[in-house]
């Protein structure tokens, strides 16, 4: 994956359901429009989550990737 | 809000999962920009009386009474069947958290009918 920036890095390692997408949301309403958040999680679910959540809310997924066993994820604020 | 989400709970704290999976669907739903209602019936009654969901935490969610501060937090509310509170002698006055008020059918019925969906547990 190319090297990614972010405005902003969210640390969700170890919450449950449905913690990640509560605090992403948060975290996501926080940004400007245009600006991007790096959201890290460890519950297996997450990568399904986030791509259903920035479908549904129309914010852009703009890249994931697994490292070990952390899910990252950038979200560019859309609106 | 384009669409609207009700869930109707059914189970307290006798149940931790099923009291808890409610408020997780609602919770992720509000983060969706999807409205939410929720709707207590039977023993979920008792999740809106005070102290209730602090009894709460189903194994691998999160703590109940985290969820419910989520949910109010994003502008839920709980409608409450006031047939249910009656039986199990809850006072709405003197028992009921902050958010919770009594309702009867017609109420959950133009609920339920003015829904996208309507989710029962």
């Amino acid at each position: 994956m190319a090297e990614m920036t972010a405005d902003q890095v969210l640390d969700c390692s170890g919450l449950p359901c449905p913690m990640p997408i509560l605090k992403t949301r948060k975290a996501v309403d926080a940004l400007k429009v245009g600006q991007v958040l790096k959201m890290i999680a460890t519950d297996p679910g997450a990568p399904g989550d986030i791509v259903a959540w920035t479908e549904k809310t129309r914010h852009a997924l703009l890249a994931s990737e697994r490292e070990g066993d952390k899910y990252v994820f950038y979200i560019r604020r859309q609106k | 809000m384009a669409e609207k989400l009700v869930i109707m709970c059914t189970h307290g704290p006798e149940s931790p999962e099923r009291a808890t999976i409610p408020f997780v669907l609602a919770t992720a739903a509000q983060a969706s920009d999807v409205e939410v209602v929720m709707g207590f019936q039977a023993e979920g009654v008792v999740l809106a009386t005070k102290g209730a969901a602090e009894r709460v935490a189903a194994p691998s969610f999160p703590p109940l009474k985290d969820l419910v501060a989520a949910y109010f937090e994003a502008g839920g509310a709980m409608l409450v069947c006031g047939p249910c509170v009656q039986s199990r002698k809850i006072d709405p006055v003197k028992d009921f958290i902050a958010g919770a008020s009594v309702v009867n059918a017609a109420r959950f019925v133009k609920e339920c009918t003015e829904a996208t969906n309507v989710l029962v547990y």
